[in-house]
């Protein structure tokens, strides 16, 4: 047991020592049952006070390596060890988890479930409570005023929403006044705005109370903003472990790991040749960039003269539209609260789909957007005005019938696994529906998806980037003429995400329209054709992306971040808006040509 | 603690009572998991299990709560007298509208009750049974109807975070506390992926094609995807509780076995006041009369 300690006296003068707060030394580990190692011969040092990003590639031991830092590896995983974890000298071996949970505090990734209490507050004291310390309502109140959580703290905890929810994870951690942090990918199951009010949380929590800080991430652009130190694994090693800018020069490391790029690093690299052999540091910051990026595009001559096509064309408000696909009027849904209340989520909404939009549905969390979903796939009726969907009421047909038309893939992937095997969870709908070349539809819809391999295993065991691909493969099998996508790039690495991407393209030759609920605004800015922005249940745009990255009140008001790429276009002043790395480096060159 | 959000009583204010779909629109072909609001029975059940109705043993101690509990459930068992029960039974009944516990509750524990008696009676009567078997019959429900009622009363008065302190300050073992309180977390959360899960059967599965006699067709399509349910249920909550395994070891959960060091911290905030004896003494005062008058 250690010592009932009292938080006051947790002054982060007290760590700044020469010690490292985190050393491993020949740490090799091999899960029980498993063929190889996880880790081999690992070693590291961590300093007192760094912010650390670790990053890697799927299985090249990252989590693996933090939980090793908090002696849940070896003293939960009782695998094959060897070498030694020391956190502030002292070694992992021979004390207890709870006593290490005291330096070294753990977020998880899927950190909902590390909620064990019903309220807010009662799941924060929840570690102190266990270990008897006498001060735990002290200890509590202070996490909790320190994460900004006071206010919700009698909340029930499966109320909040995920980023109260991380919030209250990170609280119950720092409740024990560790000296280290570690959060297994923060941005992962959020958006980026809430992901960058836990790092910015995380950011203050180092600075002002010295707190070690070690995250697991594969957002170049969150890694380039926070972090001070950057640790590559790969294969169970240490690749290296470098400051934040040298990492990020490190351009082939990081595609390794499935770490572009971040879109400042690209464009400095693509427009400063210095960056380029590296003879000057690459910009890690938008502001970086600007500065980095003016002396080559010093005068922007007259604007008209540069007004070239833009590639993907900008898209006139007013083109012609498709046949119609789906019609909102009036619509309004919410639901009842637990106190009895009705809470209003869409109110009277009119939304037109056609033949052919690409429509990228954006808003921030709770602004009605997978609401809209349901209500459209006929899952929910509204309580008020109409959904027509190819000509029908959707009250005046069954949810099943419905989806002969609409096809609504979850957020979640694994909610939609009904079945013991991908290719049965394929197959339910054109079976349910007796259709006569049925299997041969299902073989080449996993054809198309590249998961004809993987067919007959459980979906829920698959990794997250293959989760999407089956949910992606069940939608084509039900060939709908409108397809509902909430959220399909979440907590996808990068790659997947592109995958994902380049399957959303290559769909749209089979299905009329497309709508998809995203945070994701690389993804509006690759993809969509349309860009419909709810607010408080309301649409308060409706435009391309283009238009909508160049009105900063929408923005606002939808409190939505444009990408890096606009955000230097912008700051550049260039004759058209940029969406992609490429077409700015075009105009930029253009600019030149011209001067 | 718990804030307990005082609603008014509410027999109607059910979300799908007011819906358009359930209002018998004539040209509305919905049906099955298509009517029923399984939001509606959603919120009833995160009610119930949190107490947010309040009522009149919300505010007691939970130790009290759990000690008249104890002295109404046996009570019934001590006697054989129709009268004596019948007053227990009403007494219950009282207790467990007093306590608030909710339409679906009641609606449940009715149909129950009088669904069993009922077909007991038939069987007593097809059988040529006595009135005397009669009279054993309105026994046998009103003792399992009084024991029920209370049991109802109680367990929605105590929130989990109540419940789990009652019964540690009892001496339970703290692994059981701990699993009422998570289990009690854990609901919400099954419901939800059941409701997920029934839509994705909504939307994918066969569509239903009429309701059949009696609407056996539409019983049995709700009764299939209940079943088929469970499986994908059961895995993605075992998926989930991995993570919170590993993290109850790092929250120092596994300390509170033996010589639980949290304990006292943990109880430290129960009081027992003169309102809770008095409860204990009247309910026993009522009990003792009943038994000795009846």
């Amino acid at each position: 047991m250690p010592a009932p300690t009292t938080v006051a006296s947790t002054a982060p003068d007290d760590r700044r020592t020469d010690t490292p707060a985190i050393e491993v030394r020949g740490l090799t580990f091999r899960y029980p049952g498993a063929a190889q190692d996880s880790l081999h011969d690992v070693g590291l040092t961590i300093e007192p006070g760094d912010f650390v990003a670790v990053v890697g590639g799927n299985g090249s031991g990252k989590t693996t390596l933090c939980k090793a830092f908090n002696g849940l590896v070896p003293h939960f995983w009782n695998g094959d060890i060897t070498g030694r974890v020391r956190v502030h000298g002292r070694s992992t071996a021979r004390r207890t988890v709870g006593e290490i949970a005291h330096d070294v505090g753990y977020v998880f990734q899927d950190f909902g479930n590390q909620l064990v209490r019903p309220t807010v507050r009662g799941d924060v004291s929840f570690g102190p409570l266990n270990f008897g310390h006498e001060d735990w309502a002290d200890r509590t109140d202070r996490a909790l005023a320190d994460l900004g959580l006071s206010d919700i703290a009698e909340t029930h905890t499966w109320q909040l929403s995920g980023g109260q929810q991380h919030l209250t994870a990170l609280a119950g951690a720092l409740a024990l006044a560790p000296s280290v942090l570690v959060v297994d990918e923060p941005a992962a199951e959020v958006d980026p705005r809430r992901a960058a009010v836990v790092y910015d949380h995380l950011t203050r929590l180092n600075q002002e109370q010295g707190i070690t800080v070690v995250v697991i991430e594969h957002h170049a652009e969150l890694i380039a903003r926070y972090a001070r130190s950057v640790v590559l694994m790969s294969g169970g090693r240490v690749r290296w472990h470098l400051p934040v800018r040298e990492a990020l020069a490190r351009r082939e490391d990081l595609a390794d790991a499935h770490v572009p790029d971040p879109p400042v690093v690209a464009l400095g690299r693509a427009l400063v040749a210095e960056v380029d052999r590296g003879e000057r540091p690459v910009p890690i910051t938008v502001d970086e960039c600007v500065d980095l990026l003016r002396s080559v595009v010093r005068a922007a001559p007259d604007a008209s003269a540069v007004a070239e096509p833009a590639p993907s064309g900008a898209m006139p408000r007013a083109r012609r539209r498709g046949a119609l696909v789906a019609r909102m009027v009036g619509v309004e849904h919410g639901y009842r609260t637990v106190s009895g209340d009705r809470h209003t989520v869409l109110q009277g909404l009119d939304l037109d789909l056609h033949d052919g939009d690409r429509v990228a549905l954006v808003g921030s969390n709770g602004a009605g957007k997978s609401t809209l979903l349901s209500v459209l796939a006929g899952l929910a009726v509204p309580r008020a005005g109409a959904v027509e969907v190819d000509g029908r009421d959707t009250r005046s047909v069954s949810a099943a019938t419905l989806a002969d038309t609409v096809c609504y893939l979850m957020q979640r992937p694994e909610e939609m696994f009904l079945q013991d095997s991908v290719r049965a969870d394929v197959a339910m709908h054109p079976h349910g529906r007796g259709l006569p070349d049925a299997d041969a539809l299902v073989e080449r819809v996993l054809d198309r998806v590249d998961l004809t391999r993987l067919a007959d295993r459980d979906g829920r065991l698959l990794s997250g980037g293959q989760q999407r691909r089956s949910t992606l493969a069940i939608g084509l099998a039900m060939r709908p003429r409108l397809l509902l996508l909430d959220e399909p790039t979440s907590s996808l690495d990068l790659r997947s995400r592109d995958d994902v991407i380049g399957m959303l393209e290559a769909l749209s030759d089979h299905i009329r329209c497309t709508v998809v609920a995203t945070h994701d605004m690389h993804l509006v800015a690759e993809w969509a054709s349309r860009v419909v922005v709810l607010d408080h249940g309301q649409v308060i745009a409706d435009t391309d992306p283009r238009t909508l990255f160049s009105s900063p009140d929408v923005l606002e008001r939808a409190r939505l971040v444009s990408p890096q790429v606009a955000q230097v276009g912008a700051a550049l002043a260039l004759p058209e808006l940029p969406l992609t790395v490429d077409e700015l480096v075009r105009q930029v060159r253009t600019i030149e040509e011209l001067a | 603690m718990t804030s307990v959000v005082t609603t008014p009583p509410r027999t109607t204010g059910a979300d799908g009572r007011r819906d358009p779909r359930t209002t018998g629109r004539k040209n509305s072909s919905r049906s099955g998991f298509d009517r029923v609001t399984v939001e509606w029975v959603k919120l009833e059940l995160v009610r119930v299990a949190y107490a947010t109705r309040g009522g009149f043993l919300a505010r007691r101690d939970p130790r009290a709560v759990l000690g008249w509990y104890l002295v109404c459930a046996l009570a019934p068992w001590l006697t054989y007298s129709t009268p004596a029960l019948a007053v227990f039974f009403v007494l219950s009944l009282a207790c467990a509208l007093a306590a608030r516990i909710g339409p679906l509750l009641l609606g449940l524990f009715s149909l129950g009750l009088l669904g069993q008696a009922a077909y007991v009676l038939v069987l007593v009567l097809v059988l040529g049974g006595s009135p005397a078997a009669v009279d054993g019959l309105v026994q046998i429900s009103l003792k399992l109807g009084a024991i029920s009622l209370v049991s109802m009363a109680a367990f929605v008065s105590l929130d989990p975070e109540k419940l789990s302190d009652g019964l540690q300050a009892l001496r339970a073992p703290a692994v059981l506390g701990f699993g009422v309180s998570y289990g009690y977390r854990m609901v919400p959360m099954l419901i939800d992926e059941f409701q997920t899960i029934v839509d994705g059967h909504r939307m994918r599965g066969a569509p239903h094609c009429g309701h059949g006699f009696l609407g056996w067709r539409t019983a049995a399509r709700v009764g299939r995807i209940a079943v088929q349910a469970f499986y994908p249920l059961i895995l993605n909550t075992a998926q989930r509780t991995r993570t919170t395994v590993e993290a109850l070891e790092t929250r120092g959960f596994s300390l509170t076995g033996s010589d639980d060091p949290g304990r006292r911290l943990r109880l430290a905030h129960l009081r027992f006041t003169v309102a809770d004896a008095a409860l204990l003494l009247v309910t026993l005062t009522i009990v003792v009369v009943t038994l000795a008058v009846l």
